[in-house]
């Protein structure tokens, strides 16, 4: 099944197609493309506003709710960049590190989980599949404390460990569960066949499995990318030292030290956290949008 | 061939009678619990292990520093007789998730049938929809609403426009609570996706004998697409309850992490976390994790219970 191909037109055939029903159909999809345009200039309005105050100079940022500014400038860029005591150079580097070290970790233990629960057959697999499905809907609060102790005893806080260690060790169920669901369409003849030609799980799963899905593997990279980017929570609680900060940390530690003077760096900065993100919006959109929609699906 | 996996059972080994049940269940099993063994140690260290400690936890007086101390019941007991700040918390979540999450899903749902009339431009258009849900969650977006609902913020230009003064949004408690629930609408677009997806998956051949019947769009709307959609309806109520649930940084950010004004944007996450790591009071913030896990499994249970009732399936 493919997400984005058009959508199957609604053929109904009530009698002939008289000129004033053919009207009718076309005001009725002059309406809906005018409903649609005004939902979409009210969403995109607040993006494009921040990115246009990026761009203007400081004492014009308020006075204005139009998207073009009177003069370009991006002097709010330079100074933003260099508004902390340490350079948004560092917060984008350790995002950055931290973001590959979790889509490493994230591919290759989710992808041994789901071959196992896709392919493998063993005491108890219905059980441990459903602790996995479980561990989805838990909210992460609850075991927020024991593993802030544990790091904490281990002497993990302020390092990447906290943030990294767990995705390699299959924590994020949410993408063994999406390849468990694409491992399931790769015919089972395949792997058949070359059990017996003698071939061990693991070759099935590093020769012919993976090399399959691709498509799959790289949707839950982009994910995990952006969800690490973004994430606010786990850096919080975790690094304290602002040579270790992310991205995200170092824009609230802006938001905390100079909002009110300086808006304009601010806005400049928080474009700049986006741009990752919205970069790979652009072209990985078809991956990412079959991703949300296969996982309402049932197969 | 009927579907054989990897027992691991070969011809040669079939063939000794003598060989050991041990020997048998170790070549059927192993591969898999190897396969799994990176997730074993997570489920058991980072999920299971945890969840019974903090459920120990919860039972005692913990800093941090110095062992925890067991006080019984006690932080129960104080969550549900003297914490005000609890009740606020819960009040201000529960909101949330009851307004922002089924407004959510009508702008969700309503976007995708209106897109899935087979429209020209449909990919621009989705796109457009689907960007805000994913830059939603940073913090940069938290910042643009603290600015946007601000007392001279970009909404009270417009209003003035119409000649009337809006109010500091985000600093009066009667509207705090709704810029994050706005916020939380404007995100509408994982779930259009799903739903977008759900009502490709109905037949365009139910559609076309009903038409024949002479049944209205509007008999269609209520007797085959509604119907046929409420497993996608159930998915989607869940996980974006969960979501509501597990919200924190617009919250955090936008109040500068105090819940203010007065508390009308505490968060229940933001009060565990400000239990946990501003005061330190792990035993107590563990108390308040595990009712949140309690609500939410209720919660869940609950829905899956009266599912049958309202939720379609095809078998």
């Amino acid at each position: 099944m493919s997400v984005t191909s058009a959508a199957p037109r609604l053929t109904v055939v009530t009698g002939e197609a008289t000129p004033a029903k053919i009207w009718r159909k076309r005001a009725l999809s002059v309406l809906a493309h005018a409903l649609l345009i005004v939902a979409s200039i009210v969403m995109l309005y607040p993006l494009l506003w921040m990115l246009s105050a990026s761009f203007r100079p400081e004492n014009e940022i308020f006075t204005s709710t139009s998207l073009w500014p009177s003069e370009w400038s991006i002097e709010s860029y330079f100074r933003g960049w260099t508004g902390l005591r340490i350079g948004f150079g560092t917060f984008f580097l350790n995002s950055l590190i931290i973001s590959v070290l979790c889509i490493i970790g994230n591919l290759a233990t989710c992808s041994l989980a789901a071959f196992a629960f896709a392919r493998l057959e063993f005491w108890g697999r219905p059980f441990w599949f459903a602790m996995m499905l479980g561990t989805l809907m838990l909210p992460y609060q609850v075991t927020l404390i024991p593993q802030y102790v544990l790091f904490h005893n281990l002497n993990w806080v302020n390092t990447f460990l906290p943030l990294v260690v767990p995705k390699y060790l299959a924590a994020d169920a949410f993408f063994i569960f999406l390849m468990v669901q694409f491992f399931r369409g790769i015919p089972k003849e395949l792997d058949e066949a070359a059990q017996m030609d003698g071939c061990s799980p693991w070759r099935i799963y590093w020769k012919i499995l993976l090399p399959l899905s691709t498509p799959v593997l790289a949707t839950a990279a982009i994910f995990t990318f952006i969800w690490t980017w973004d994430d606010f929570f786990g850096p919080l609680i975790y690094l304290s030292d602002i040579r270790t900060y992310t991205v995200q940390l170092g824009l609230r530690t802006f938001v905390d030290s100079s909002a009110e003077s300086d808006w304009g760096g601010l806005f400049a900065m928080s474009i700049l956290t986006l741009v990752p993100v919205f970069v790979f919006f652009l072209f990985f959109q078809r991956l990412l949008i079959e991703g949300i929609a296969t996982t309402g699906m049932k197969r | 061939m009927t579907a054989r996996s990897y027992s691991g059972i070969s011809a040669t080994e079939r063939a000794v009678p003598f060989v050991s049940w041990w020997s048998r269940m170790w070549s059927r099993n192993a591969p898999g619990y190897l396969f799994l063994l990176p997730w074993f140690l997570g489920f058991f260290g980072l999920t299971l292990g945890p969840i019974l400690t903090s459920l120990y936890l919860s039972f005692t007086d913990f800093d941090l520093l110095t062992p925890p101390e067991w006080t019984g019941a006690a932080n129960y007991v104080r969550i549900f007789t003297a914490d005000p700040k609890f009740a606020q918390s819960m009040r201000v979540t529960l909101s949330f998730v009851l307004f922002s999450v089924p407004l959510k899903l009508a702008f969700a749902l309503g976007v995708a049938l209106l897109l899935n009339r087979g429209m020209r431009g449909l990919p621009i258009y989705r796109a457009v929809f689907y960007l805000p849900s994913l830059l939603g969650a940073s913090v940069a977006i938290a910042v643009l609403w603290r600015q946007l609902f601000a007392g001279d913020g970009v909404v009270n230009e417009f209003l003035l426009m119409f000649g009337i003064e809006g109010p500091s949004w985000i600093s009066n408690p009667r509207f705090s609570l709704w810029t994050l629930i706005a916020l939380a609408i404007w995100q509408f677009g994982s779930p259009m996706i799903i739903f977008l997806a759900g009502l490709r998956q109905i037949p365009t051949d139910m559609y076309e004998a009903a038409s024949l019947d002479g049944a209205s769009k509007w008999r269609m709307f209520w007797k085959i697409t509604l119907p046929l959609l409420t497993p996608v309806i159930f998915f989607n109520a869940i996980i974006q309850t969960i979501e509501g649930f597990k919200s924190f940084t617009p919250a955090f950010i936008i109040s500068g992490g105090t819940g203010n004004p007065i508390n009308s944007t505490l968060f229940y996450t933001l009060y565990l976390y400000q239990e946990a790591f501003s005061f330190f009071r792990m035993g107590y913030a563990s108390a308040l994790a595990w009712i949140l896990l309690i609500i939410v499994a209720l919660f869940t249970g609950f829905s899956f219970l009266t599912s049958k009732y309202w939720v379609h399936y095809d078998n």
